[in-house]
């Protein structure tokens, strides 16, 4: 592979990174500050694809500007759900498998409301944007997935300046570092749990506008989505933020190369494979600290 | 008047049986009670019923005349109840100077804050020394240390000790033992469990005795130092002695 071949590829692998990092970092919150596993992360990013696609088609609103949009409307949607849902599970032992439970039926519940409304159909929003790309020396990138990835960066530099330079942000932390500790020294962290479960939909509904048009999608899509996300968390360190991000650029940018040297066949299958080689050394993960407490 | 009345508390885990079984008692200001008995007697979870952390199955907890039954732990620290639990709960990422800001996390304001963190940093100074370093990397008697000076930012009116002692080396069980006798002098009071019986009643004015999860006994903490039925029923050998 020449050396142009090998930037080219490691330019797009990057981007897909910056996307997966923002796809992977909500359900690493939600599990990180309370132990909420939620399988349900990827069907409602479909959801959030089709409503920015059908804002798209039918008001021609652009995928990007249907962000906040989005998000918002997750964010209320995490709100309700942690109120009627999970806030009565709240101290029980087996707390974290019974939340695998529910969310597993939620993304199943969403899945069937999608394919009622929506029917199976592939779907793709096609933004102008979609189909040009830039060009500078040998190199180029598509605009779509500059235009994501660059989305991707500053909504995660939005989230750490919430997280490390706010009061709800050391909340935050402290209860993802210890939930008791946390309770002991003032902090709420009921509340904190149900609006951190908000923002994790509400980065789930930013990366399904931004899905809207990278991928195509239809409702059972989900089970993909959330396979790579979970295999990003893992990989990265479960409950680590910063191992998350790491761990969807390493990831994104392997199977970028799989796709180029081996075809898109073996792309995913070295995807796992590295993950499965990764866990077999270090089972915590890249930044994992071992068994949470 | 009693600064905390603790009224035929019944409470337990789970399903589980009753841990306490309608206990009573009763705590004046700025004095030092210790309650020992023997493992599972329910020491620790009449600190977890006070702190909001477990809900009584039953009975009232009153702090300053205030119901305070069922808050939760946010609000009930707000209102001067401060707690160090055994497993002492840092922030293991943060560094000292982070833990005691954390301490205060319900003061708003930022400046007030860290004059109180300057404050503890000059009741520990071995804190001083270490407050650039990670809570987790900390010596067992540091970090107690350290839990103990998080507890005190907000200036509690009651501080709940839950086996300070534990797992510490005997010199410095002796140092935090030294601070526990400091605090009287700053009008606080303190609840102490604790393992060590002698080295806990020694410090205290008052103790409790409890088993499955009744009052056993109380009086003075020189009387049952001095009275060798209990000490021999409760804890089997005389500990502490030479």
């Amino acid at each position: 592979m020449s050396l142009t071949a090998f930037i080219q590829i490691l330019l797009l692998g990057l981007a897909l990174g910056g996307i997966y990092a923002l796809m992977a970092i909500g359900l690493s919150l939600t599990f990180g500050v309370m132990r909420i596993l939620n399988l349900a992360h990827g069907a409602f990013m479909i959801l959030a694809a089709y409503l920015a696609f059908w804002l798209f088609v039918r008001y021609r609103l652009d995928p990007l500007l249907s962000i906040p949009f989005m998000m918002g409307t997750l964010f209320a949607i995490g709100i309700i759900l942690y109120r009627i849902l999970f806030s009565r599970l709240a101290g029980r032992a087996d707390y974290t498998h019974l939340t695998i439970l529910l969310t597993f039926s939620l993304a199943l519940i969403l899945e069937g409301l999608m394919g009622y409304l929506w029917t199976g159909i592939y779907r793709a929003a096609n933004p102008p944007y979609a189909a040009r790309s830039y060009s500078f020396g040998p190199w180029y990138i598509p605009a779509g997935q500059l235009y994501a990835a660059l989305t991707s960066l500053i909504l995660l530099s939005i989230l750490w300046l919430i997280l490390y330079r706010t009061r709800f942000g050391r909340a935050v932390r402290a209860t993802m570092q210890n939930r008791i500790a946390a309770q002991i020294v003032g902090v709420d962290v009921n509340g904190v749990s149900m609006i951190t479960f908000g923002l994790g939909l509400a980065l789930a509904g930013a990366s399904g506008s931004l899905l809207s048009f990278l991928f195509p999608f239809f409702p059972s899509r989900h089970w993909q989505w959330i396979a790579i996300l979970l295999a990003l968390v893992v990989f990265g360190g479960l409950g680590s933020l910063p191992g998350t991000v790491m761990g969807a650029f390493t990831l994104a940018v392997i199977s970028a190369y799989a796709t180029t040297l081996a075809g898109p066949t073996w792309s995913s299958a070295l995807f796992y494979l590295a993950l499965f080689l990764t866990l077999l050394v270090r089972p915590q993960g890249l930044l994992g600290k071992g068994e949470a407490p | 008047m009693a600064l905390l009345r603790i009224e035929a508390i019944r409470a337990g885990y789970g399903h589980g049986p009753d841990i306490l079984n309608g206990l009573s008692l009763e705590l004046e200001p700025n004095r030092i009670y210790c309650v020992i008995g023997p493992n599972g007697a329910g020491k620790s979870t009449l600190l977890r019923v006070i702190m909001g952390l477990l809900r009584p199955r039953a009975g009232r907890v009153w702090f300053n005349k205030e119901d305070i039954t069922g808050l939760r732990p946010d609000q009930i620290v707000a209102r001067g109840i401060s707690y160090v639990p055994q497993d002492r709960s840092l922030f293991p990422d943060m560094t000292v100077w982070e833990n005691l800001l954390m301490g205060g996390y319900l003061m708003r304001d930022p400046r007030a804050l860290s004059r109180r963190v300057e404050e503890i940093l000059e009741l520990f100074p071995v804190l001083r020394k270490h407050r650039s370093r990670r809570a987790g990397l900390l010596s067992g008697g540091e970090q107690q240390m350290l839990a103990i000076g998080r507890a005190l930012i907000l200036r509690p009116a009651l501080l709940l000790l839950d086996e300070p002692s534990l797992g510490l080396a005997p010199l410095v069980v002796e140092q935090v033992f030294e601070i526990i006798r400091q605090l009287k002098a700053m009008s606080l009071t303190v609840l102490l469990v604790e393992q060590n019986v002698r080295k806990g009643l020694e410090c205290a004015d008052w103790g409790y005795v409890l088993d499955q999860g009744c009052l056993r006994f109380e009086g003075p903490a020189k009387a049952i130092l001095e009275e060798p039925r209990l000490v021999v029923t409760y804890f089997g050998q005389r500990r502490g002695h030479p």
